[in-house]
């Protein structure tokens, strides 16, 4: 159940087993697409996101109607679809990522602390109770109200949400591992505090918060696109998938492609991402192994 | 998918609607039906002297009368509740000779005591009216008998009779305003109009029912006589799809709050019936502020308004349902200056970018014009919501093509009000109705009018001057001279972008004889008393 560290050949062997699960295989895959697409958007896109024709509404290929010049048609300013996709899906997961890491990162110290440092351990827990009776959507809004409305802002606000669940798991986790005897040699061979908790604390609580942070990824980027569907979100005339979905609610009787489209991306990001989290989780966690 | 279930609710609503038409003629012939009409905002009160909202006005001109009414043409001034009036030679004293037998809901008649208490109350400054100043400097407002009402200015105001059809005008029973209190238009109201007030659940809905007394309509109906349905329900959808979905469905008869995408669709449903007014009163602009640095050069606010392509905002966003507009108001409206439709600002994107050039704004690589190594990039207040949002987005991308980076901030309404008093901002977004060329000017041209209504900081005294002329006008010729000059000179500092006239639009359904849509104040059903089942 513990050292972990050294044990490189039993985690070579997960990685095996990750590559086993066929639906994870494919989630994964499919997140590798959307990810590389995002990421080479200038090169793929086949116009300018931004610039506005007059043919808005455009239907996709599939329709009779379509055109092959855009494939997934325009939206109600005349604007390629699939342009604004591939930089948006750029904008959500950069939203997501950066969320999750900077979230990720506060979370995981102040729960080691909290762990490490047992008299501060009560106080910092309350601070945590009261951050996490905030909604994420809420503390969206209060951020926006706070520093305007745009991505910083949703980044912020995502970031905070993060941290108290992350220092709650970062704390279990680190708090079975101060039981464990080699902390206690640590101590005794005389290593400082910052030591222990980087070398040995750190160390073994990361596979649990990275299991937890991979499937909080496709929650924020939910909850990124709601606070952006609520207009909270990136600026105009930015590409943000949430916000595409909600300039596409007025055309969903006549129109649907223009909302649902960029949803299903949503959709298709969150579920690969849970899939892959769930997996690592599987492989990861050695409660769950047994 | 949806489509279908929509189709099979319809058509379930619409069996369940022929059973109780059934059902209705059998109980009761002719009158006994009642109208739902859905629209998309509640008013906070139905006071007329401290409710602005359309909201509101939509309800109080059916409660209440005004001495005079406007007809459809937006220009001519009709009896209402005064069957004659005379003004005297100096342009100072109005004389309003009232109808006789004007009864209130509660059955009490009503006297030139009671329009001079309103009008008084419309003005006194403990009522903190918004509007008081549409009543025109007033020295007194006196009942000469019963039925005569001297309305006496300080100044000449030529837009007068224009302003008291406005449902700021109404006349109310002073007895319900003192027993109510604050809670006058709230839980009660008390009016001479066609309707009476039966009950209010804030944003919910409003209930009128018929005031079976009624006789003294304006003329420009057919009915003068009592209203033709028993109930008017005011519904709150805040969903434009919705209320779309409730039109198509009948579950509400007439509404003028249906989104433009939809009403081809609507148009094409054999049981329902759009109808459109002649010309547009409510017109959508984005204005500069004229004294911050970013666009004080009339060059570059001219470059942006070439730049502008509302022909494709019409066509686009709109579905070609609005009037493109190049005017600040529509061109139909009353001194309109028929001068200025060839020397308006029309779209020419290459003109733009050789406007720019020469003031010294230059294209760099990021697309985007600088100069001294600024960035050209005009910070924009607008509202919220799909509208504005949509219509700041295609400027945004007309501009872009010219190198204009226009910034977008978007404010949820309750703050950009007050967002859009500050002066921190370039352009901001707005729409307004109006009655005529005077009522849009002296409202945002005035050097008075800063901060707002006239955020544009159009400092002018020569326009200031003319406004002042225009308001004393003795004759019509004068009047519109002095307010064809200051549209002359607001339309050559190019001080807004304008966008779209919005005409007023009616969709509903054939069961009801056809309603004609009025435009005054963006209500379109203005005093309903064309509302009949057929």
């Amino acid at each position: 159940m513990n050292a972990t560290i050294e044990d490189v050949p039993q985690r070579r062997s997960a990685f095996r087993r990750l590559f086993r699960d066929g639906a994870a295989l494919l989630a994964l895959a499919v997140l590798a697409v959307i990810v590389a697409a995002a990421l080479l958007a200038p090169w793929l896109a086949p116009h300018d996101p931004f610039a506005t024709t007059r043919q808005p509404l455009l239907p996709p290929v599939w329709n009779e109607a379509g055109q092959w010049a855009f494939p997934f048609g325009t939206d109600g300013q005349g604007r390629d679809i699939l342009s604004r996709l591939l930089y948006g899906s750029r904008l959500t997961l950069l939203m997501g990522l950066l969320s999750v890491a900077i979230g990720g990162g506060i979370g995981m110290v102040v729960g080691m602390l909290s762990a490490f440092y047992r008299r501060i351990d009560p106080f910092i827990m309350r601070v945590v109770d009261v951050l996490l009776s905030f909604p994420a959507i809420l503390l969206g809004l209060a951020v926006a109200a706070i520093f305007g409305t745009g991505v910083t802002a949703i980044i912020i606000a995502l970031a905070i949400a993060t941290i108290p669940d992350v220092a709650r798991v970062t704390r279990s986790a680190a708090v079975v591992v101060m039981g464990q005897d080699f902390m206690e040699a640590g101590r005794a061979i005389g290593l400082s505090d910052a030591t222990l908790i980087r070398r040995y604390l750190a160390l073994n609580c990361i596979s649990s918060v990275f299991v937890f942070l991979t499937l909080r990824f496709g929650q924020v980027i939910l909850i990124g696109a709601a606070l952006s569907f609520l207009g909270l979100g990136a600026k105009p005339p930015s590409a943000e998938l949430g916000m595409m979905a909600a300039q596409g609610r007025d055309f969903l009787f006549f129109a649907p492609h223009v909302a649902t489209i960029p949803s299903l991306t949503i959709f298709l990001i969150v579920l690969c991402a849970n899939m892959v989290g769930d997996a690592l989780r599987d492989v990861l966690d050695p409660r769950l192994r047994r | 998918m949806a489509t279908t279930a929509l189709k099979a609710t319809a058509r379930r609503l619409l069996a369940g609607g022929v059973c109780l038409a059934a059902a209705g003629l059998v109980a009761a012939p002719a009158l006994a039906q009642s109208i739902t009409v859905v629209r998309e905002v509640d008013s906070d009160r139905y006071d007329p002297h401290r409710s602005t909202a359309r909201a509101a006005s939509e309800v109080l001109f059916m409660v209440a009368d005004t001495l005079v009414s406007l007809d459809y043409d937006m220009q001519t001034v009709k009896p209402g509740l005064a069957e004659r009036w005379e003004v005297s030679d100096d342009g100072k004293t109005y004389t309003f000779h009232l109808k006789d037998g004007v009864k209130f809901c509660d059955g009490k008649k009503m006297t030139a005591a009671d329009v001079v208490y309103s009008l008084k109350r419309w003005i006194d400054p403990a009522t903190k009216s918004p509007v008081a100043w549409r009543a025109g400097e007033v020295e007194d407002i006196v009942a000469v008998d019963d039925r005569t009402v001297e309305y006496r200015l300080k100044a000449p105001f030529s837009e007068l009779l224009y302003q008291l059809t406005q449902s700021f005008a109404v006349v109310i029973d002073q007895a319900t305003v003192e027993k109510l209190g604050g809670d006058f238009g709230v839980k009660g109201f008390n009016g001479t109009g066609p309707y009476c007030w039966v009950e209010w659940r804030p944003r919910n809905d409003l209930k009128l029912a018929r005031n079976p007394d009624y006789n003294w309509g304006p003329p420009i109906y057919e009915n003068t006589g009592p209203a033709q349905v028993e109930e008017i329900v005011w519904k709150i959808v805040p969903e434009e799809n919705t209320r779309m979905a409730a039109v198509a469905t009948g579950q509400s008869e007439i509404t003028q709050y249906v989104p433009y995408s939809t009403l081809n669709t609507l148009r094409a449903n054999p049981q329902l019936l759009v109808s459109q007014s002649d010309a547009a009163f409510w017109t959508y602009f984005a204005g500069f502020k004229i004294d911050r640095e970013m666009v004080s050069e009339e060059a570059v606010r001219q470059a942006m308004v070439l730049a502008v392509d509302q022909d494709a905002i019409a066509e686009n966003l709109y579905f070609g349902e609005v009037e493109p507009a190049h005017s600040y108001i529509s061109q139909a409206a009353l001194d309109w200056d028929k001068d200025l439709d060839d020397k308006l600002i029309r779209t020419d994107v290459e003109k733009a970018g050789k406007l720019l050039d020469e003031a010294g704004w230059k294209m760099e690589s990021d697309g985007f014009r600088y100069k001294n190594g600024k960035k050209l990039s005009p910070v924009a207040y607008s509202f919220a919501g799909s509208t504005w949002q949509k219509l700041m987005e295609a400027m945004q991308g007309d501009l872009r093509k010219v190198g204009v980076d226009l910034d977008i901030q978007a404010f949820d309404a309750t703050i950009a009000w007050g967002k859009m008093a500050t002066q921190e901002f370039d352009v901001f977004g707005m729409s307004y109705p109006y009655i005529s060329a005077g009522d849009a000017l002296n409202l945002y041209f005035r050097s008075a009018n800063t901060p707002t209504p006239n955020r544009m900081n159009w400092k002018d005294p020569e326009t200031d001057e003319l406004l002042d002329r225009g308001k004393a006008a003795l004759d019509p010729e004068t009047r519109a001279q002095a307010y064809g000059k200051v549209l002359e000179k607001v339309h050559q500092a190019a001080v807004w972008i304008p966008l779209y006239h919005e005409p007023m639009k009616l969709v509903q359904t054939k069961k009801l004889a056809p309603v004609k849509p009025h435009n005054i104040y963006g209500c379109g059903l203005y005093k309903g008393l064309d509302i009949k089942f057929q």
